[in-house]
């Protein structure tokens, strides 16, 4: 008996570990074929509102035309582990975010890099911005502004690939001396998409003030608004244009640039994609990779 | 305090000392009593309040039986909230995580109970323990790397599917019912057994005619635990299920349950939007009292 037992035990055991193991195991072996699977993120999200106004997904008169039957994800690494998971999974990210599990596509022949955002060349780029609530004082906070705009800050800003402000324009604050005497704490918070940029930045700026605490919470863009319009954040990060409603409480201003990127699973063939093409398949025109390769040969 | 007593026909009247340590219990026990109803009643009275004016404008009818959810982010006017897709979501996902986690941990709770050798109860007892402790992001993550991926290349479709959730949620659910389960068959008289044995009846016929009825109001109860946690669980499910606002045709389609909605866009919601995402907790709130009162209901009926 106690031996049937422990039989049916471990073979139970080997059978999760199994399971376990074919679900970490990559799938890089074949081509992506048949359905699409259409990845996108929150309603909230910038990268999203960026994303669905500069490819044409949303128009003026039908508004944001995303086929009901896209995943909806909840942060740019949900987006990035799903694609690297599904080969048939396309979806976007920010550039600065792109790691070497997916592949990213170039739009309209030209490739997804911070030059040729740059250059004007890449259409799907978008600005970060941060914001405060108009008519507040923060010594603090005021600093770390001024850190960011500085050479050391936009440094960082390039060295983490989105793309700095240019030299010479009159945001840049030239070169950073700690004024040495800060203590205290602000909050910043907002865009999930700023936040590995925000995080550079503040680790550098705390290093050269040790009185200085900076909070980071990320959520999104719209949350990072709000939340500086109601003073929960001294400094909200949206990663897309500020609305008017926003804009009536608060001062907002970009710190980089930032292309987003439409990324496929590593074993995709594909490697070009067409701006309407992107279009078409987020509003579910095209449904199948057979489509998307069909068009593209020809 | 005076007392009125009859002895030997007479009354007398007698004093008795209330012990001062028991009067202070008493109120100890009161103010946990009072602490306990005002965080019930408060949560259902915020809840509502705020729903209730979202109800109104949208439309109760229209809430509960469209199926278009389209907020209005950019607060520009209009927008349609409609919840009859995230209802039928997460009625689907909760029935699915009990189909899989009822048979399985029933038959465990009677396996541990009745049928488990020392040595190996000594591990399925802590396991199931650490099961329990898990917290849900870690099961929804090993959702997302494990099952899900899976799922995709056993069956096809996305993946993130009523089936993925279904089965993480399900495992997530098997600590709380094999554990009351099991102190419910534990708690048969040891004499409904060996009565059952004594007249001629095998083992499995023992526990589960005699035994397993007699637990069977913990049984339900466990069931009920289970059935709590999955309808209210957000964080796994919202990793799992896709969150796609339509209605599935299949169970390897997504679905949005009614939670992962709130936890989505309740962080930027304003207005008539942040209403709804209340008013959903709402019907989420009163779907939960419809099971509590029919589970009472059906005990009753079973008395």
């Amino acid at each position: 008996m106690k031996k049937v037992l422990l039989a049916i035990l471990s073979l139970v055991m080997a059978c999760g570990i199994g399971i376990a193991a074919v679900g970490c195991a990559d799938n890089t072996s074949s081509d992506a074929t048949g359905t699409i699977i259409v990845v996108s993120r929150e309603d909230g999200s910038g990268t999203r509102s960026a994303f669905i106004e500069l490819t044409g997904i949303e128009t003026d008169e039908d508004g944001d035309r995303t086929i009901s039957s896209a995943m909806i994800t909840n942060s740019t690494n949900m987006v990035l582990t799903t694609v690297a998971d599904a080969v048939n999974a396309i979806g976007y990210v920010s550039m600065g975010s792109l790691n070497d599990q997916v592949k990213a596509l170039s739009v309209d022949g030209v490739a997804a890099t911070a030059d040729n955002v740059l250059a004007g060349t890449y259409k799907l780029a978008r600005p970060f911005n941060i914001a405060y609530k108009t008519g507040t004082t923060n010594e603090i906070r005021d600093d770390f502004i001024k850190y960011i705009y500085s050479d050391q800050g936009q440094a960082i800003v390039t060295q983490e690939n989105y793309i700095a402000i240019p030299e010479g324009d009159d945001q840049r604050t030239g070169s950073y001396t700690s004024p040495g005497n800060l203590s205290g704490s602000i909050t910043v918070g907002g865009s999930s998409s700023v936040s590995p940029l925000m995080e550079k930045l503040i680790e550098a700026y705390e290093a050269l003030n040790s009185g200085v605490t900076i909070n980071l919470q990320t959520s999104d863009s719209t949350a990072g608004m709000s939340g500086a319009a109601e003073g929960t954040f001294d400094i909200g990060m949206a990663s897309r244009d500020l609305r008017e409603t926003e804009l009536a409480n608060l001062t907002g201003m970009a710190i980089a640039q930032d292309g987003i990127a439409v990324v496929v699973n590593p074993s995709n063939s594909l490697s070009d994609i067409e701006m309407t093409m992107i279009c078409n398949i987020y509003i579910g025109q095209v449904t199948t990779w057979e489509q998307v390769k069909g068009e593209s040969a020809e | 305090m005076t007392e009125e007593v009859l002895q030997d026909g007479k009354e007398i009247k007698r004093q008795i000392k209330v012990d001062p340590k028991e009067l202070i219990m008493k109120i100890v026990f009161i103010i946990a009593a009072v602490v306990f109803i005002a965080a019930v009643v408060t949560i259902c009275v915020f809840i509502f309040v705020q729903a209730v004016p979202a109800l109104k404008e949208i439309g109760l009818f229209n809430f509960l039986f469209s199926s278009e959810w389209d907020p209005d982010v950019e607060g520009t006017g209009g927008g349609s909230y409609g919840i009859a897709t995230m209802i039928v979501g997460s009625i689907y996902i909760t029935a699915g995580a009990l189909i899989v986690g009822v048979p399985i941990g029933f038959l465990t709770a009677v396996f541990m109970a009745r049928y488990c050798p020392r040595p190996l109860y000594k591990v399925m007892k802590p396991m199931t323990n650490i099961l329990a402790g898990i917290p849900s992001i870690v099961y929804g993550y090993f959702g997302v790397r494990v099952i899900v991926p899976f799922i995709r290349d056993t069956f096809g479709g996305y993946g993130y599917s009523i089936l993925s959730a279904s089965l993480v949620l399900g495992i997530m659910i098997l600590p709380t019912i094999i554990s009351v389960s099991e102190n419910a068959i534990r708690a048969v008289p040891k004499s409904y057994y060996e009565g059952a044995l004594a007249l001629g009846a095998t083992k499995e016929r023992a526990i589960f005619r005699t035994e397993v009825p007699a637990a069977k109001s913990g049984i339900v109860t466990s069931i009920i635990l289970g059935l709590g946690r999955v309808i209210g669980e957000t964080m796994a499910v919202v990793m799992l299920c896709g969150n796609q606002t339509e209605f599935p045709d299949s169970i390897l389609d997504g679905v949005r349950t009614m939670t992962a909605n709130i936890v989505l866009e309740l962080g930027y919601a304003e207005g008539l939007h942040r209403g709804a995402l209340i008013a959903t907790a709402a019907v989420l709130f009163v779907f939960i009292l419809i099971i509590t009162l029919l589970v009472s209901l059906i005990r009753k009926k079973a008395k």
